[in-house]
C-alpha cells in the first residue's frame, strides 16, 4: 500500500517535505501581478491591451525566432531597425525605419512574420508596417489625459502656410475655430474614435472612408469633426474642404433647385477632398436630399475622397434612411464615443479651467464631475457655475457647498426618469403618428400600434403602474394588460417589429436619439441659476 | 457645325482619344469626346478628370462650332462605314448625322458647355526632351507599377528629375524597374512627380520612335505636348518612398544569359509552375542554369540553358512573371543577373543605365 505521501510524491515533482501538515486546499496566495507584463504567458490575449514593456518582450521573442527562421542575412538586411508598435484584434503593427522597408518587408514576409507572431499570440491574421516612430501609439493607447502636439511630421510635400492664412481658409470651409486637436481632452472613452480621426486627417480618403462618429450630445463629435478639418487643412492647405450640417447641406441643395443652380451646387460638394457632415440623422425621412447626398457620396468615393460624417446614432438606427446610404455609412469604420470616466472628465473640467482662466481648485472639480455626469456640456455649465459662485463669496468654497450649488444640475440628469409622454413622442416619431392620435381614440391598425407599442414601453421603462399607464392614454387598465401582451406576442412573431420596439427603447434610454425637451437640460434657466445662487449665500455670510 | 473627314485620319484620331473615356462613370458627359472645329481642322478631346487627351486633326470644316458625342460608340461606327469620305452635320440639339457612301447614321451628342475645362496651368517647369528616350524608358518600367490601390504612391511610375539624370522607378513591393538617363536639363527643373498608370499607358501610346516633346511640370499636374496630341495628367500626391533602400549593394557573382534564350525557356518552365508557391527555381552552376518548377499534382518540368558564370552553386527562386516582364520589355541581347547569395535580391542588368530588383521566393526545403 502506498501511504498518502508516497502518493502525492508521484504526482507533484516538488512535494512539500512530510513533516509538514498536507494542506487540503491551496491556501498558497499567487503572488498577484501588479504588472501583467511581467507574466508573460503565451499565447498572449489579442484582445486585452498590451503594455509597452510587453511589447518589448515579445518583439524579442519574435525576433529572434524570425532570426533563426529567415537567417541572419536576412533578417539584418530587412528586419534590424525594426520595432513593434503595438498589438490589438486588428493585428500587428511593425514600424519600420522607411516606407520602402516598410512596403517590402510587408509584401516578401508576410507569411513569414504572421506565423511567428502566431506562436506568441491568441490571434494574429493581418500584419502592417507604419514607418511612424511607436511613440505615438502609446501616446495615443495612454488613458491619462494626452493633449497631442501638433508635431510637423515631415512631409516633404506639406507646404507651410501661415496660421493666419490657415484661419482664414478653415473658417470658410466651415471650421469652428476652436475646435482642434490640441484642446481635445483624449480619453478611454474615445480612443478609437480619435485615433480614428487622427488617421483621417493625416491621409484622408485612404484609411477609413467614410468615417462615422456616433454618440449622444455634447460628447464631443463636432469637436473631432472640425479637428479632422483643421489638421488635414494644416498639413494639405491647397485641399478643398467643407464642412457643413447635414441641415446646411439640405438648405444649399434647396437654394440649389429654387435658383436653379443644381449644377454649381454639385460642383462644389463633389469636388471636395474632405467633406464633413455634422448631425447626418437630418437625412432621415428626406428622400429627395438622400438621393443628392447618395450621389455625391459616390462620386467623392470613387475619387478616394474623404467623407467624415457624425450623428446621434448609427446609421442603422436613422429614421427611414435609405439602405443603400446605410451600407455605405457602415463601409467604413464606425467610432462611437461613450460617456467620459471620472479622470477625463476631471481632465476636461481642468483644462476649461485653464483655458477660462477661472480659480477653481482641483478638489472642487473632482467634486463637480463626482456628481455631474456624461454631457461635457452639462459639465461646463456646472463649472461655470461653481466659477461664479467662488468669485462672489470671499470665502473659499468647500467641496459640500459645490454639492449645493450644482444640485439642480445633477438632479436634473440622475432624477431623469423616462415620463409617458417621451415614450409617446419616441413612438410617434418613429411610427410617424402624432402624439395626439396616439392619445385619442382612432383605431386604424398603424395607429393602434403605435398606442400598443406605448402602452408597452410605458410599462417596460417606467414605474408607472398599469392603471396609471391607462390613465395616461385615457384607456382602461385591460386595455394596457392586453396591448403588451400582444406587443410581446408580435416581437416573438416578427423580427422587423421586434427591432422597431427595440430601437425606439434604446434610443428612449439613451435619451439624444429623439428631441425632446429635457435635450436643453444643459441650458439652466436664468431664474433657477439665481435661486441656487441664493440657496448658498446666506450661509456664505 | 458640319465637316468632310477622311475615314482612316478620323478612325486614328479616336483610338488615340477613346482609351481615356472610362466604362463606367458617373457622370455621362465623361463618355464623350469633345470636338471643336475651326478652319484648321478638328481638336478632339477625351477626359475622365485625371487624365486628358487632345488630338488634332486636319479636316474639311465648313462650319465651325463644336458639340460632344459618345466617344466609343463614334469610333465603333466610324471602323465599320463603307467608304473612305465621312460627311458629320451637328445641329443646334447637339444631334450629328454621320453620312458616309449609303449609310446614315444619326447620333445624339451633349453640349460643349458641359465638357469639362482643364485646369490652367501655372507657373509651371517646361522643358523638351527626345520621345524616343520617355518612350524607352516608360515601357522599361511601366510594367512592374503596382496595381494595389491601398499603396497609392506606388500606382504610378516615379520621375525624378535632377543631378543632370532622368530617374525612372516603378515597384510593387517585390521588384522594382529603374531606368537612369543622363539628361541635361537647365538648371532649376530638378522635380520628382510620380505619373498615374492610366497616363503612363497612354503617353506610351502617344509616343513615336522619333521627334521631341514639350513637358510641363506644376506640382498637382504634368502636360506633354507630342506630335499633334497634348495629354494633361494628374499626379500622384505623396511621397514616393525612398527605393534606394532595396537596391543591394556589391554583387559577388554575375551570371549573363542571352536575353531570348531565358525568356523563353522560363516561359516553357512557368507552364507546370506550382500554384501554391508561384515560384520557378534557378540552379547556377558551371556555366549553366537549371530552370525548373515542380507542381506537386501537375507534374514537372526542367530545362538547362548555356551561361556565363563561373560562381558556387546557387539555388533561387523567383516568381516566373517577375523574370519575364523585364525580358520582355528590353531589346538587348545580353542579359546580367547579379546574385549575392540564395536569400538576398537578385538585380537583372543590362548594357544601358537599366537595373531590375527582384526578389527570391524563399524555396521550401
Amino acid at each position: 500500500m502506498l501511504k498518502l505521501s508516497e502518493l502525492r510524491f508521484l504526482v507533484d515533482p516538488f512535494p512539500v517535505p512530510l513533516c509538514e501538515p498536507v494542506p487540503f486546499t491551496n491556501t498558497i496566495p499567487q503572488p498577484t501581478p501588479f504588472f501583467p507584463s511581467m507574466h508573460n504567458t503565451y499565447p498572449l490575449n489579442v484582445e486585452n491591451f498590451l503594455s509597452c514593456q510587453q511589447l518589448t518582450t515579445l518583439w524579442k521573442q519574435v525576433s529572434e525566432d524570425l532570426r533563426a527562421d529567415l537567417g541572419d542575412p536576412l533578417y539584418d538586411r530587412w528586419f534590424a531597425d525594426f520595432l513593434l508598435s503595438s498589438v490589438d484584434s486588428d493585428g500587428v503593427v511593425l514600424s519600420a525605419p522607411g516606407s520602402m522597408y516598410a512596403i517590402w518587408v510587408e509584401e516578401n514576409f508576410k507569411e513569414s512574420v504572421i506565423s511567428t507572431f502566431r506562436k506568441y499570440l491568441s490571434k494574429c491574421d493581418k500584419f502592417r508596417v507604419s514607418v511612424k516612430a511607436p511613440t505615438e501609439e502609446e501616446l495615443l493607447a495612454e488613458p491619462v489625459v494626452a493633449i497631442e502636439e501638433i508635431s510637423g511630421k515631415g512631409k516633404i510635400l506639406s507646404e507651410t502656410i501661415s496660421a493666419s492664412k490657415l484661419l482664414e481658409r478653415g473658417l470658410a470651409a466651415g471650421l469652428v475655430e476652436n475646435f482642434r486637436f490640441d484642446n481635445f481632452v483624449a480619453g478611454d472613452n474615445c480612443e478609437l474614435a480619435l485615433a480614428a480621426a487622427k488617421a483621417v486627417a493625416d491621409d484622408p480618403g485612404r484609411t477609413y472612408q467614410p468615417l462615422y462618429f456616433n454618440s449622444a450630445c455634447g460628447l464631443g463629435k463636432t469637436h473631432l469633426l472640425n479637428a479632422i478639418g483643421w489638421e488635414s487643412l494644416r498639413q494639405r492647405p491647397k485641399s478643398k474642404i467643407i464642412s457643413v450640417t447635414a441641415e446646411q447641406f439640405a438648405n444649399n441643395y434647396i437654394d440649389a433647385i429654387q435658383n436653379n443652380s443644381l449644377a454649381a451646387f454639385r460642383k462644389r460638394y463633389r469636388e471636395a477632398d474632405l467633406l464633413i457632415i455634422d448631425d447626418v440623422q437630418f437625412l432621415g425621412r428626406k428622400e429627395g436630399l438622400q438621393r443628392e447626398f447618395f450621389h455625391t457620396f459616390n462620386r467623392l468615393n470613387d475619387q478616394r475622397k474623404q467623407v467624415v460624417l457624425a450623428s446621434d446614432c448609427p446609421a442603422s438606427e436613422i429614421n427611414s434612411l435609405e439602405d443603400r446610404l446605410v451600407s455605405r455609412f457602415q463601409s467604413g469604420l464606425s467610432a462611437e464615443i461613450h460617456r467620459p470616466g471620472l479622470e477625463t472628465r476631471a481632465a476636461i473640467l481642468r483644462r476649461k479651467r485653464d483655458d477660462w482662466d477661472m480659480k477653481v481648485s482641483d478638489d472642487l472639480i473632482n467634486a463637480i464631475v463626482e456628481r455631474v455626469k456624461g454631457n461635457v456640456r452639462v459639465l461646463e455649465g456646472a463649472l461655470i457655475r461653481v466659477a461664479m459662485v467662488a468669485t462672489m463669496n470671499e470665502e473659499d468654497l468647500t467641496t459640500a457647498h459645490v454639492h449645493e450649488v450644482i444640485a439642480d444640475i445633477c438632479d436634473l440628469q440622475e432624477g431623469r426618469q423616462l415620463d409617458a409622454e417621451e415614450i409617446k413622442r419616441a413612438v410617434s416619431e418613429q411610427y410617424d403618428v402624432s402624439v395626439s392620435l396616439i392619445n385619442g381614440k382612432k383605431r386604424t391598425a398603424r395607429v393602434a400600434e403605435a398606442r400598443q407599442v406605448a402602452m408597452f414601453l410605458c410599462r417596460q421603462l417606467t414605474e408607472l403602474s398599469l392603471v396609471e399607464v391607462a390613465a395616461c392614454f385615457a384607456k382602461d387598465h385591460g386595455t394596457v394588460i392586453y396591448a403588451v401582451k400582444k406587443v410581446k406576442k408580435r416581437s416573438e412573431d416578427s423580427a422587423s417589429f421586434k427591432s422597431t420596439v427595440e430601437l425606439i427603447k434604446r434610443r428612449l434610454v439613451r435619451g439624444g436619439g429623439i428631441q425632446n425637451p429635457r435635450g436643453n437640460d444643459s441650458v439652466v434657466p436664468e431664474n433657477d441659476q439665481f435661486s441656487s445662487f441664493r440657496k448658498y449665500s446666506p450661509k456664505g455670510k | 457645325m458640319k465637316f468632310q473627314i477622311d475615314k482612316d485620319v478620323f478612325q486614328d484620331a479616336l483610338n488615340q482619344v477613346q482609351h481615356v473615356v472610362s466604362s463606367r462613370t458617373t457622370l455621362p458627359i465623361l463618355s464623350n469626346v469633345l470636338i471643336e472645329a475651326d478652319e484648321l481642322g478638328l481638336q478632339l478631346s477625351t477626359t475622365d478628370l485625371d487624365v486628358t487627351i487632345t488630338v488634332r486633326v486636319p479636316a474639311d470644316v465648313s462650319t465651325t462650332g463644336a458639340t460632344t458625342m459618345p466617344a466609343r460608340r463614334l469610333a465603333s461606327i466610324v471602323r465599320e462605314l463603307p467608304t473612305s469620305e465621312i460627311k458629320i452635320e451637328v445641329n443646334e440639339d447637339n444631334a450629328a448625322t454621320v453620312r458616309s457612301g449609303p449609310s446614315f447614321f444619326k447620333i445624339l451628342g451633349l453640349p460643349n458647355s458641359e465638357f469639362p475645362v482643364i485646369g490652367e496651368f501655372g507657373d509651371a517647369k517646361e522643358f523638351t526632351i527626345d520621345q524616343k528616350l520617355l518612350k524607352d524608358a516608360l515601357r522599361k518600367t511601366a510594367y512592374a507599377i503596382s496595381t494595389d490601390e491601398t499603396r497609392y504612391v506606388l500606382n504610378g511610375v516615379n520621375c525624378i528629375i535632377g543631378e543632370g539624370m532622368l530617374t525612372l522607378v516603378a515597384t510593387d513591393g517585390r521588384r522594382l524597374a529603374m531606368v537612369e538617363q543622363d539628361l541635361e536639363f537647365p538648371a532649376g527643373n530638378e522635380s520628382a512627380v510620380i505619373i498615374p498608370t492610366k497616363a503612363v499607358n497612354e503617353l506610351q501610346r502617344l509616343l513615336n520612335d522619333s521627334g521631341e516633346m514639350k513637358v510641363s511640370l506644376t506640382n498637382n499636374q504634368a502636360s506633354f505636348e507630342l506630335n499633334d496630341s497634348h495629354l494633361i495628367t494628374k499626379l500622384i500626391e505623396g511621397n514616393y518612398p525612398n527605393f534606394r533602400q532595396v537596391i543591394p549593394g556589391e554583387a559577388k557573382y554575375r551570371v549573363t544569359v542571352e536575353r531570348e534564350v531565358l525568356h523563353s525557356a522560363v516561359k516553357r518552365v512557368a507552364l507546370l509552375v506550382n500554384e501554391k508557391t508561384n515560384s520557378i527555381k534557378f540552379t547556377f552552376a558551371d556555366n549553366q542554369v537549371a530552370i525548373s518548377a515542380n507542381s506537386p499534382e501537375i507534374g514537372e518540368a526542367e530545362e538547362s540553358i548555356d551561361v556565363k558564370y563561373d560562381g558556387p552553386k546557387i539555388v533561387v527562386a523567383f516568381n516566373p512573371e517577375f523574370v519575364m516582364a523585364p525580358l520582355r520589355n528590353l531589346d538587348q541581347d545580353e542579359v546580367y543577373i547579379d546574385l549575392i547569395d540564395e536569400s538576398s535580391p537578385g538585380v537583372l542588368k543590362i548594357d544601358e543605365p537599366f537595373l531590375y530588383v527582384i526578389m527570391p521566393m524563399r524555396v521550401a526545403g
